[in-house]
């Protein structure tokens, strides 16, 4: 038997920097998602769903609001829908539980780790493929509100356009706040499920007893709603909005989540600074 | 510390299971082969050696640096993992250019030397069809492609050949010393000494975690042929194979244990793999991967550390 084999090369050259390379496990993330059933469902239906939802609001507006002004307050009603809250938390679960918990359970992460890659380059390619999927529920159909109002002529152009940013603005704390938490969920373990459940315990597990224990039949203490992310949310769309009365302030919900969101992005940092790649 | 890996007293422990308990060892250029039964700690000193692991105790060095956090020095590296099911669902092309892109080479270039690359392993052929389609053994080659690619200065290699068919066993041996002759270090770890016998004679015996002996292998040769050597071989034609192989004179005894397997054992396992390549292209057999029980390894091991 004769094997012939072509001659070794080492490879000397320029090598492209850190962009490229972090483009690369976007890529690489953004191919398994998009073949895993279960991410093409949570995709799929949930921008369908609120999408739709969205521009239902708008074609009801007159209907919703009669007899009152359509000004920027009413985009706090596509804000508040809860369809957003469930398929957040849905998207989160399904593709941001799995980012890292399936590298450390497949072992990819060796793989990335053998390649001149810091922590810092996979933790913000692999929110580079989170933020952009959560955005197209937490942004999209807060974004299309009042574009769609402006095409059809309900709303004034000064006041569609100041709600298209608010909505950019406000979508985007959404997005911040659930990549970087999902991430750090995903960092702790190598099961998935177990950062998909606990995706769920951080959005209703806070909010449904918030809501018990704040309400006027229990402790009657509005303060309690902090804890809860989705009443932080609120609150910083009722600030953005304009809406006036609401049970907490927004600037300290605003402010609880952004702390929440930096230290949950420093703790997974740090995390996979520190990760070991234990062979399973 | 000169060498290419150096070890001092490196220990490591996962919660109370010890990995590495004081391994003292310096492995110097071309090819070094770390032999240990499974769970000796092979995996574990590949893993401090290319950063992916903290050592609790002592210290390592991989071409003077310490290796741990240490990007500049990934660039210089080749890993090859033992574990088989990365990426199942891209194709070998798509694999080896990802990482080559990880590595930083532009798409263009990455193409072209993913292609050098799986045509040095043997894969040309196969290289559009997913992981999750290849046998063990071309998932083994393809590994050891997307490590050779970057064109590194060190190879590590963690049982490359697990698995691997017997044409492409001759296919990654080449390889390996190609790579070697060419001026590149090698590190390869197996639990079949017989495996790399037919690259190097540089040997570093691992057991429980601790450095046992290293230097050349003739010195333990002796030892370890007194213990019949055993091969699992995968395939369909069982009979057929026995048949085949019951010729040789150092078999001293075959069984079926499944109906696509046999075990084979031998009491001169370099003549056993020298002959098995040509006996299965002479007799047109299908064979479908090798591997080697660590039980005729494990008794010299017993018998080395008392």
């Amino acid at each position: 038997m004769s094997i012939s084999l072509p001659t070794y090369t080492r490879r000397e050259g320029p090598l492209l920097g850190r962009g490229p390379r972090v483009r690369t496990i976007v890529v690489t993330g953004l191919r398994r998602e998009f073949k895993r059933p279960a991410a093409i469902f949570a995709i799929g239906i949930g921008t369908a769903i609120t999408t739709i939802t969205a521009i239902v609001f708008v074609l009801l507006a007159p209907f919703f609001l009669q007899g009152q002004p359509l000004d920027l307050t009413f985009f706090y009603l596509p804000a508040s829908n809860l369809a957003i809250l469930f398929f957040v938390t849905l998207m989160a679960s399904v593709v941001g539980a799995g980012l890292i918990a399936d590298d450390l359970d497949s072992m990819a992460l060796t793989l990335y780790l053998s390649r001149p890659i810091t922590p810092a380059d996979y933790l913000i390619a692999k929110a580079a493929i989170l933020a952009p999927l959560v955005s197209m529920i937490s942004v999209l159909p807060l974004f299309i509100t009042p574009l769609l109002g402006l095409l059809l002529g309900l709303f004034p152009w000064d006041i569609a356009l100041a709600a298209m940013g608010l909505s950019i603005v406000v979508g985007l704390v959404l997005t911040a706040f659930y990549t970087s938490i999902a991430l750090f969920l995903s960092s702790l373990t190598r099961r998935k499920s177990y950062a998909a459940a606990g995706m769920f315990a951080v959005t209703f597990g806070l909010w449904i007893p918030a809501q018990v224990f704040a309400s006027p039949g229990a402790l009657d203490n509005p303060s309690l709603l902090y804890i809860a992310p989705w009443e932080d949310f609120l609150a910083v769309a009722r600030g953005a909005y304009g809406v006036s009365s609401g049970p907490i302030d927004w600037p300290l919900a605003l402010a609880i989540l952004l702390a929440a969101t930096v230290l949950a992005a420093l703790a997974t940092y740090l995390r996979m600074r520190a990760v070991e790649v234990v062979t399973g | 510390m000169t060498g290419v890996v150096e070890a001092h007293e490196l220990s490591k422990w996962y919660g109370e299971v010890l990995g590495l308990n004081g391994f003292t060892a310096s492995f110097g250029s071309g090819i070094t082969g770390l032999v240990g039964p499974n769970g000796a700690g092979k995996s574990t000193l590949f893993k401090l050696l290319i950063g992916q692991l903290r050592s609790d105790k002592g210290e390592v060095r991989l071409l003077g640096e310490d290796p741990w956090n240490n990007v500049p020095l990934k660039r210089r590296l080749g890993y090859c993992p033992e574990h088989n099911q990365v990426w199942g669902w891209m194709t070998a092309t798509r694999f080896v250019e990802t990482l080559l892109r990880l590595d930083g080479l532009p798409a263009a270039d990455a193409r072209t030397k993913a292609a050098e690359a799986l045509e040095l392993v043997g894969l040309t052929k196969a290289k559009d069809r997913p992981l999750k389609t290849y046998s063990r053994g071309m998932r083994q080659r393809a590994k050891l492609a997307q490590a050779l690619a970057h064109g590194p200065e060190v190879l590590i290699l963690d049982e490359p050949l697990s698995g691997a068919d017997p044409v492409g066993r001759v296919h990654i041996l080449r390889t390996i010393s190609r790579f070697a002759r060419e001026g590149g270090h090698v590190l390869m770890s197996t639990h079949v000494l017989y495996e790399i016998e037919r690259i190097t004679e540089n040997i570093v015996l691992i057991h429980n975690g601790k450095g046992i002996a290293s230097g050349n292998l003739h010195a333990i040769r002796a030892l370890i042929d007194q213990h019949p050597h055993a091969v699992r071989i995968a395939t369909p034609q069982p009979r057929e194979v026995a048949q085949a192989l019951a010729g040789m004179d150092h078999v001293v005894a075959i069984e079926m244990p499944t109906a696509d397997a046999l075990i084979v054992r031998t009491r001169q396992p370099d003549a056993f793999y020298r002959e098995l390549p040509e006996i299965v292209v002479e007799h047109r057999l299908d064979v479908r991967g090798l591997e080697s029980p660590d039980d005729s390894l494990e008794a010299v091991f017993r018998y080395l550390v008392g």
